[in-house]
């Protein structure tokens, strides 16, 4: 009976053509919306797909498969993985001990996580590089264990992380703050232990939120460029990142082959990230409706 | 004894929000903790179920203390006032929470679920998730989810408060069934009077982080103990008499009677529907009290509400003031049908009023009168912040008489001290409480210039025949203070192990008196040297302070507190002495 009645409502009201809005100005910011899109997104991606499609199929296939390019896909997306995961798991913790403890410097600490935002990322790189090199502090230190972290995929995980971090720390802090203590409470007169509690109640909360901050670090990642130049050495086949290798072929004048890389970078990116948005699609529908 | 809370104390950045509670609550009862917000009912529920950590106290369940023991190892239930359900969870899942954290086989948690949706009317619910139901259901399912692993205690923490009217009588209705179809012992928080009835075998009143009284709810409100508890269970008129030999004087039936200082004044309890009112003094059944004008008039069908203003003169004035908005001066009045036929009323029509029955608080400070040089001097009193929290929140009369005034009403023989006599500090104050206690006052406060509430409160009485009366002062005190206290008996240095004894039995004796007499929790301890030295010192110790002394004999208070008492004075003071010992001098009295 009930569900009937609210599929009638909307069909009774539908035929009055201007419905009062309660927010006024529908149509001048859709409008808007639309425009600045296509101006600013739309046309420049729509330029590059042209570009890219004017060359020879054949030439176009050459510029993609070519084994440096590959590599260069495998460390990009790999790495962008790899730090953002690594932030998943480390912005949690930073996100948590900032919402839920009151410590000494916490405001200082919370104002420092935004700091990757402001610098200009040729300066992270150039800071990771003079401290992880191996004339560096850390870089030193650890080389005494035989590992090397400037010049190899594993530093551009690094600058990846650092430039990853406060996106996580900035989506999963809102919505840990929005976790209500009383749930906690009821969990653990329940008798469920912190882990239960963490694993069964706080997880599934912010997964969405995780989820976001994943996405929003991922694709940072990917078209991280100044930071990553500094540490990775570029080697090609070995440290060199697809924004470099493209940066190299507009070096070299180019131009149809630094566009079909940046078309497929297009697209995977597109890929990966509608794939990630669908799952956080699922989660929330999982969160909202009726389970079965 | 199923629940057993003993001198529980949580503090809250210094002050203590749940202060010396002790309570047992037997196997099976249905116990309701009544008060107003913030006054500390849900954090001792909390601290019962292991989620705010205490202190000071000891908390048992069935016979295990579970001082130190974590929440989830307590076997309590417990349901928030939000219902606190995983919203990610269905209503099933949510049930089987705690089953499933036992690891308990999954066969038998949708057994023990299916039992716990029909106790609570819920059967079919299972795949809804919580934002799919109303609030009602959502908390009947709050309610399953905390039975759900058989609990030994249900801890319910304003369950209601969320929902409307009919749905709460409907769910106060389910979960009373509910304890009492499983016999568990429960404790319900509410700040709702008529909740507390409807559900309660017995009530606990707190205010302030104190458990102020507790018992049958029949009982608690037929015979308050205390102010608080008589306003906030029912309305009720808080009126000053005296109690003389002939019974309770409001003021005009015993006026022939030449009335003397030693009557000593009382705060009684006068319940709406126990006035009556009447055009003329001879058609009253009651005793008459006096006259007034009728305020307002609002009829609620089987009942009629009336709010009378007492004529000025009329010994009615003496109704306590402060309180609700000012009206705290109107005398409030409920009138059956039948009254409201044989004498129908208007507004601003004059009655007369009698008392059908009154029934008289236990509680030593009644009002308060300045007693000072002259008016400006009043002034600078009645803003001290302590004065005024006791007097707002006691609901009474502060009253003024000037020094001249009052020699003259003495030199009279009339009346001089009333309730509690006030007095500024200073070099002179010890030598004024000595003669306003041989004037008649039992209890003397002393407020020095510096302006601070106290947040500890020290009891000392010099010897035993002061006791009773110095403890009741203290509760009346505390009732109103959120202070801590602290009782304190001093011997003189190298007395004796077998006086030793004796003294920690006396102290020990005070605290069984206070919690039977006053349900008063004191903390005790014992010293040894000079007793004004040592009271002075503690007085010294860091924090706002607030000293009741007990003397059996007003010339004590020159002879060994002249010092303590006068121009060093820091802290508020109370002077307690008990009527009996005070021999007159002054040659008016009984």
């Amino acid at each position: 009976m009930a569900p009937d009645r609210a599929r009638r409502e909307p069909r009774t009201s539908a035929p009055r053509a201007r419905q009062p809005s309660l927010l006024p100005g529908f149509g001048l910011t859709v409008g808007f919306t639309a425009f600045f899109l296509s101006a600013v997104v739309l046309l420049p991606l729509g330029a590059l797909v042209l570009k890219a499609l004017g060359m020879h199929w054949h030439a176009f296939w050459a510029v993609l498969l070519d084994p440096r390019a590959v590599a260069s896909y495998r460390l990009t997306f790999g790495a962008s993985l790899c730090a953002a995961t690594i932030n998943a798991f480390f912005g949690f913790i930073v996100a948590w001990s900032l919402v839920r403890y009151e410590f000494p410097g916490r405001r200082l600490i919370d104002a420092l996580i935004d700091l990757p935002f402001a610098l200009p990322t040729a300066v992270s790189g150039i800071a990771l590089t003079a401290v992880l090199a191996e004339n560096g502090w850390i870089g030193g230190w650890l080389a005494h264990y035989g590992i090397k972290v400037a010049y190899t995929p594993l530093g551009v995980v690094v600058a990846l992380t650092l430039i990853g971090m406060p996106f996580m720390v900035r989506t999963v802090q809102p919505a840990l703050g929005e976790v209500e203590r009383d749930l906690e409470d009821a969990a653990e007169t329940l008798g469920a232990s912190r882990f239960q509690i963490l694993r069964r109640i706080i997880l599934p909360s912010v997964l969405p939120a995780v989820l976001t901050g994943f996405t929003l670090a991922f694709a940072r990642a990917i078209g991280e460029y100044g930071s990553v130049i500094f540490i990775s050495g570029n080697l090609p086949m070995h440290t060199e990142i697809t924004p470099l290798l493209i940066v190299v072929k507009l070096e070299q004048f180019e131009y149809a082959s630094a566009a079909a890389l940046g078309f497929a970078m297009l697209v995977i990116s597109f890929v990966m990230l509608f794939a990630i948005n669908a799952v956080q699609a699922w989660g929330r529908r999982r969160f909202v409706a009726a389970r079965r | 004894m199923s629940i057993i809370l003993d001198q529980l104390t949580k503090r809250y950045q210094g002050l203590p929000v749940v202060n010396d509670v002790s309570l047992s609550v037997a196997e099976g009862e249905f116990f309701v903790l009544l008060g107003p917000s913030g006054s500390g009912k849900s954090t001792l529920l909390r601290a019962i179920a292991g989620l705010t950590g205490i202190d000071h106290g000891r908390i048992s369940l069935h016979g295990r203390d579970v001082t130190h023991v974590p929440a989830r190892r307590r076997e309590v239930g417990f349901v928030f006032q939000n219902y606190a359900l995983f919203g990610h969870m269905t209503v099933a899942d949510n049930i089987e929470f705690a089953l499933r954290v036992r690891r308990v086989r999954g066969a038998a948690r949708r057994e023990r679920r299916q039992e716990l949706l029909r106790m609570v009317a819920l059967e079919g619910m299972d795949d809804r998730l919580p934002s799919q139901l109303s609030g009602g259901q959502q908390q009947r399912v709050a309610v399953a989810r905390a039975l759900a692993h058989r609990p030994k205690v249900l801890l319910l923490d304003e369950p209601f408060g969320a929902l409307d009217a009919r749905i709460r009588e409907e769910l106060r209705t389910t979960i009373r069934k509910v304890q009492q179809e499983l016999g568990i012992t429960t404790i319900l928080v509410t700040h709702d009077q008529e909740e507390a009835f409807a559900l309660a075998d017995r009530i606990g009143v707190m205010n302030q982080g104190r458990l102020l009284d507790s018992g049958r709810p029949d009982e608690l409100y037929a015979r308050p103990a205390s102010r608080f508890v008589a306003t906030f269970l029912g309305a009720a008129n808080l009126l000053l008499a005296r109690r003389t030999a002939d019974g309770i004087d409001f003021g005009h039936v015993l006026v022939e009677r030449r009335r003397t200082p030693r009557d000593p004044e009382v705060v009684t309890v006068v319940r709406p529907q126990d006035i009556e009112l009447a055009p003329s003094r001879e058609r009253l059944t009651s005793r008459f009290v006096g006259q007034g004008t009728v305020e307002s008039v609002v009829y609620t069908g089987a009942f009629e509400r009336l709010r009378v203003r007492p004529l000025e003169g009329s010994s009615l004035a003496r109704i306590s003031t402060g309180g609700n908005g000012g009206a705290g001066s109107l005398l409030e009045v409920v009138r059956t049908e039948n009254e409201q036929s044989s004498f129908p009323l208007a507004l601003d029509q004059a009655v007369v009023v009698g008392v059908r029955r009154a029934h008289v608080l236990p509680t030593p400070l009644t009002s308060f009168t300045l007693y000072v040089a002259d008016a400006g001097a009043a002034d600078a009193l009645r803003a001290h912040p302590l004065l005024e929290d006791l007097v707002n929140r006691m609901k009474t009369r502060l009253t003024a008489m000037t020094d001249a005034e009052a020699d003259a009403a003495a030199a009279a023989g009339g009346v001089v001290a009333r309730g509690v006599a006030v007095i500024a500090a200073g070099a002179d104050a010890p030598a004024r409480i000595a003669r306003l206690l041989d004037r008649g006052a039992t209890e003397v406060l002393v407020l020095p210039a510096f302006r601070q509430v106290p947040q500890r409160v020290l009891i000392h009485w010099t010897d035993e025949a002061a006791r009773r009366a110095t403890l009741a002062v203290a509760a009346s005190v505390l009732r109103h203070v959120p202070a801590e206290a602290l009782c304190i008996n001093i011997l003189p240095a190298g007395t004796p192990e077998k006086q030793r004894d004796q003294s920690m039995f006396s102290l020990l004796d005070a605290r069984s008196e206070g919690q039977a007499v006053h349900r008063l929790d004191v903390r005790t301890e014992l010293r040894f040297g000079e007793t004004a030295t040592e009271l002075a010192r503690e007085l010294a110790a860091p924090g706002s302070q607030m000293l009741i002394l007990g003397v059996s004999d007003p010339g004590e208070v020159e002879r060994r507190f002249g010092g303590l008492l006068g121009a060093a004075l820091a802290h508020p003071a109370i002077v307690a002495c008990p009527p009996s010992k005070i021999v007159p001098r002054t040659g008016h009295g009984a």
